[in-house]
């Protein structure tokens, strides 16, 4: 069953504890980091009005990067995008690939948000979702994260007007369902964030094995002929020789019966 | 060059010792190449690439693929003139010899049209090779150093052009190792010699080029 995570930036103080509980939990190394929180500022002054995006992996049901990804180190599982670091060899193509822009190279290979795995794995939560003083983060089955969130928006549409849920339908579904209490630009979040480009599928799906079913297939078929032309060209060869010994015997060089 | 082997054969130097360290270079960093790409879209072939050293294993091999034409012009200048001449030059016996290619596939070359140094259908592997090289070259230089300048659709269309430039020279590379096969030619990169035997069913117009050049060469 499809997990997702419950991220409500109408309460989301900004305080940065799921960074460090994420990155503590996680044994981040020092320069690395899965969650990041990005402050925006708009408008001029005195008319300012500001926010900050928590920016993180939004586990997308299409998920661009595990689409990219040659050695499947990217992968989808219970709705989420997991990462396995050791099947990574670090091409990039998922930094390079993904819409919100999540993935980052660290020591040479693709790091993000892997939805906690482990402790999920052993019946716990996210460190995030755990630590969060703010009950801005909950981690649960999509349907009721779902729910829950519209029933939030539900709530709070007097206090923000333009309150919304992001992530039901963005890229076929996210496993991130955010709380946003304006429209998602005025976070830097794509309203529609773009698909993997369609090539993706042509080269993954049709031009990847065909080319495979090709090779393998003249591989094969250039065994098969090579036996019975190489047998040709050494019969071939067997009656030039005979030729040259009769054409020697008989003493008349000129002899060609072939 | 003619020898006689140890049965009485004669054999003729058809790859001098330069040529073929060319050719070992070009195919040992093409087989490296080619597993170490593998490696990065073949699932099965994957956890060779886990962690990255295949990554930096192809960067080398594809230095040295690089590496190969300008290896030829320094270590034999006049063969890689010689080569790339003769590849581009077709006369009506190359036509002719297209038109009863079946034949030759089969192995049975009494009935092809004489043929010099190289055949047509060696003047033309050689014509896609250096074309699906030069593609396979460039796009490999753009994922190499302009990849982060690429959009998510700019890389994906570079990252398959570059998948099937690789295809075309491992088919290419199959048709290769089938006429090696079938025509006993191993020697001729071991070695250097290869049977006057079969370059006169093969290559008549070069052995008599050959031997017209000796006659010449001794009378003067």
């Amino acid at each position: 069953m499809a997990s997702a995570f419950l991220l409500d930036m109408t309460r989301c103080i900004g305080c940065e504890a799921c960074v460090l509980a994420c990155k503590a939990g996680n044994q981040l190394p020092v320069d690395t980091q899965y969650i990041e929180l990005i402050e925006h500022t708009s408008g001029t002054f005195p008319d300012l009005t500001g926010g900050f995006q928590n920016h993180r992996c939004y586990h997308c049901a299409d998920a661009t990067c595990v689409a990219v990804c040659p050695t499947g180190a990217l992968f989808k599982e219970d709705g989420l995008t997991r990462l396995d670091r050791d099947a990574c060899s670090g091409c990039g193509y998922c930094v390079q690939s993904c819409p919100y822009e999540v993935p980052v190279m660290s020591d040479g290979r693709s790091s993000k948000c892997d939805g906690c795995a482990a402790n999920v794995g052993a019946g716990g939560s996210p460190w995030c979702v755990t630590t969060c003083p703010a009950k801005a983060l909950e981690f649960g089955v999509r349907d009721a994260i779902l729910a829950k969130a519209k029933e939030r928006v539900a709530a709070i549409k007097d206090r923000y007007p333009k309150a919304q849920i992001y992530g039901e339908t963005q890229a076929g579904g996210l496993g991130l369902i955010l709380v946003l209490p304006d429209d998602p630009e005025t976070l830097d979040i794509p309203a529609d964030p773009p698909d993997a480009p369609a090539v993706v599928d042509l080269w993954k799906h049709v031009v990847q094995p065909v080319s495979m079913g090709a090779t393998v297939l003249a591989a094969a078929g250039a065994g098969v002929l090579g036996i019975i032309a190489r047998r040709n060209h050494m019969a071939e060869l067997r009656e030039v020789e005979e030729t040259e010994k009769a054409g020697v015997s008989s003493g008349d060089p000129d002899t060609e019966d072939v | 060059m003619t020898v006689s082997d140890t049965n009485g054969d004669q054999q003729i130097l058809r790859y001098r010792t330069r040529q073929r360290v060319v050719h070992a270079v070009m195919a040992s960093s093409f087989l490296i190449l080619l597993v170490t790409g593998l490696a990065l879209v073949w699932g099965p072939l994957a956890f060779l690439a886990a962690g990255g050293w295949s990554r930096y294993l192809h960067r080398i091999a594809a230095v040295a693929f690089m590496s190969v034409p300008f290896l030829y012009l320094i270590l034999d200048r006049a063969g890689a003139k010689e080569v790339l001449v003769d590849s581009f030059k077709y006369d009506r016996d190359d036509v002719a010899w297209f038109r009863h290619m079946y034949r030759y596939v089969l192995g049975r070359t009494a009935e092809m049209p004489p043929q010099g140094r190289l055949n047509a259908g060696q003047k033309l592997h050689h014509s896609a090779v250096i074309v699906f090289s030069a593609v396979i070259v460039v796009t490999g230089l753009i994922l190499w150093w302009l990849k982060s300048g690429l959009t998510p659709t700019q890389l994906a269309w570079t990252a398959m052009i570059h998948d099937l430039s690789m295809v075309a020279l491992t088919l290419l590379l199959v048709g290769h190792v089938f006429f090696t096969y079938v025509y006993t030619a191993w020697s001729s990169m071991a070695t250097g010699y290869v049977s006057k035997d079969d370059m006169e069913m093969e290559h008549s117009k070069w052995v008599e080029e050959l031997e017209h050049d000796g006659a010449e060469g001794s009378s003067s």
